[in-house]
């Protein structure tokens, strides 16, 4: 088990709401190392992935923001055509459920790294452990 | 034990009270008949004499005063006494077209603070309490008729006035004060901050709170209880018939006692006029019948509310109203539907929500369109956006169940929406605009 702790925080959909968020963040010394921001026409929910998780969160709850704290997987797939998919039907033989995924950048230029949030991480982490996937740590995350 | 200020007139029997009333009324009607130019001709106008009201029974007799004849005869048309005999003005907030400006004698001023100290006492407060004042102060009526009635008690009074809540916080806290004063919104507000600041009710020693000038729900009473750690009590009045105090809540927080002994109350049917009786839901009018300067007869309030003789439990006889269940000028018509605020924050409250929102009310294409801003529950954050979308939507039914028509709601984030320091604005009504 690889889980991996990604922070979401609510934002309105107004000029300046993420801004705010990340000038937060940085003058607390905290460094982003995955980002995806889901919105709609009245909010957004900005997830991002730190090198430190607990200090993160509780700087923005004492600034007020909603945070909650969600255990995603996270694996590294060498970037060449199909291996997404691959990974994508590892997950559906399984009948795990796939809620999004967002890339990020990883260590490498010859891998690409995902955030992948699905509804069952034991069985997906099973799976992918199987496929001969590699999952990255929080740790393994935080030292990119 | 209940407590009482004036343990004669508020446990009265009724019969008692009826007689103190006929007098009073008799008398009240000659002074003004005789000095108030501008009733006497409304009396004249309906063929009433004062000789023809002989008790309460012919109440029904006199001419209505309405808030547009407070305007007409602005500033001084409803005046009783000599301007020599009056110390002091209070004025509503009067947003739109002209102020209404009430006038006091010193003998006002003490019946008042009297009404007052009659609120202050039935919360539970003795000359032991420290009384924090948050109601503005000014023109306003609700800090200096606290005021005064706490001085009355003979509390410590901290007159802090709104504002600055941190500092309220402070002084709450360093002085000990166990009775606040503020409007609702206020004091949940001061319950939000307390908590962000890190403390919590076992870090003051507030046990009641005299919460009024605004309407506020159950569930808000209850919400402001637990943040902090109070018993909250109601208290009713206008500028126009003195200010804060006219009613108030005893411990059994049923409805608010009305101090007859001063104020006569009638329920009518607003499109009518024509008396309702106790039980019916209706406008609220009262007769000043010791006020002096500016001694009101049949003054409608516009507020809707039911008068209850039901014996109550803390042994006051006074008749007890119920809070106002809404104010002509605070409903909307909305798809020809009668929407009133506290409808929504009642649907809030109950689902885990703020009491702080936004309605925003337009027209687009000849049809009203509803829109309300909620601050979302941080601990009904997801990750997932549908999540959140189905929050919006099922608060958006709970809404449409409460009121017939669908609403638009849209999630904000936490502490967004501006916070009241004295009346919340809660209602942006956009089709004044286009009108
Ligand atoms: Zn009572």
């Amino acid at each position: 088990m690889a889980n991996v702790r990604q922070i979401s925080v609510f934002v309105d959909n107004k000029p300046n709401q993420l801004a705010g968020v990340m000038k937060l963040l940085k003058e607390s010394g905290i460094n982003i190392r995955a980002l995806s921001l889901a919105d709609t026409k009245d909010f957004g929910i900005l997830r991002i992935i730190v090198n430190d998780t607990d200090k993160a969160v509780e700087t923005l709850k004492n600034a007020l923001y909603a945070v909650t704290v969600t255990e995603i997987l996270a694996i590294s797939i060498p970037d060449s055509a199909g291996q997404l998919s691959r990974v994508l039907d590892i997950l559906g033989s399984e009948n795990v459920n796939l809620e999004y995924l967002y890339a990020f950048t990883g260590a490498s230029d010859k891998a690409v790294s995902f955030v992948i949030r699905v509804d069952d991480n034991a069985n997906a982490s099973a799976a992918l452990t199987k496929g001969g996937i590699i999952q990255l740590t929080e740790n393994d995350i935080a030292e990119m | 034990m209940e407590r009482y200020w004036n343990e004669e007139i508020e446990c009265m029997p009724r019969e008692e009270m009826k007689k103190l009333q006929d007098e009073r009324l008799v008398a009240q009607v000659k002074h003004v008949y005789e000095n108030v130019p501008y009733y006497r001709s409304l009396m004249d106008e309906k063929g009433v004499k004062p000789e023809d009201i002989k008790s309460t029974d012919d109440l029904h007799k006199l001419p209505f005063l309405t808030k547009a004849d407070l305007r007409d005869a602005y500033p001084y048309g409803l005046l009783a006494k000599p301007l020599s005999d009056c110390v002091r003005i209070q004025s509503t907030s009067g947003t739109t077209g002209k102020r209404v400006v009430a006038f006091y004698t010193q003998h006002d001023i003490d019946l008042w603070e009297d009404c007052c100290a009659r609120a202050i006492t039935a919360a539970g407060g003795t000359n032991e309490d420290v009384c924090q004042v948050c109601y503005g102060y000014g023109l306003f009526t609700g800090g200096p008729g606290l005021n005064g009635g706490s001085h009355k008690v003979g509390c410590l009074t901290l007159p802090m006035s709104s504002g600055n809540t941190e500092r309220q916080i402070t002084f709450m806290r360093d002085l000990g004060a166990t009775i606040l004063c503020c409007t609702p919104s206020y004091a949940a507000y001061i319950g939000e901050t307390l908590h962000d600041m890190g403390y919590t009710t076992d870090d003051i020693k507030l046990k009641a709170g005299i919460f009024g000038a605004e309407p506020w729900t159950e569930e808000m009473r209850r919400s402001i209880e637990k943040s902090l750690g109070i018993k909250a009590y109601d208290i009713y009045g206008l500028t126009e018939t003195s200010g804060p105090g006219v009613s108030f809540e005893c411990s059994e927080q049923t409805g608010m006692h009305i101090n007859e002994d001063h104020f006569i109350p009638e329920i009518i049917n607003p499109e009518t006029g024509e008396v309702l009786p106790d039980g019916e839901v209706g406008e609220l009018v009262f007769t000043s019948i010791t006020k002096e300067a500016f001694p009101l007869l049949r003054y409608r309030t516009r507020d809707l509310c039911v008068l209850s003789r039901k014996k109550c439990s803390c042994g006051r006889t006074l008749i007890k109203m119920t809070k106002p269940m809404g104010r002509s000028d605070d409903m909307m018509i909305i798809r020809g539907v009668n929407v009133f605020p506290s409808q929504i924050e009642t649907v809030l409250i109950e689902q885990g929500y703020s009491p702080n929102y936004l309605i925003e009310v337009d027209r687009v294409n000849n049809t009203d369109t509803l829109d309300i801003s909620v601050e979302m529950n941080p601990d009904q954050l997801s990750d997932k956006v549908k999540d959140m979308q189905d929050q919006e939507k099922s608060l958006a039914i709970a809404i449409k169940t409460m009121l017939g028509i669908n609403p638009k709601v849209h999630l904000v984030a936490p502490k967004s929406i501006t916070r009241s320091e004295g009346k919340a604005v809660r209602v942006i009504d956009k089709r004044k605009l286009h009108d």
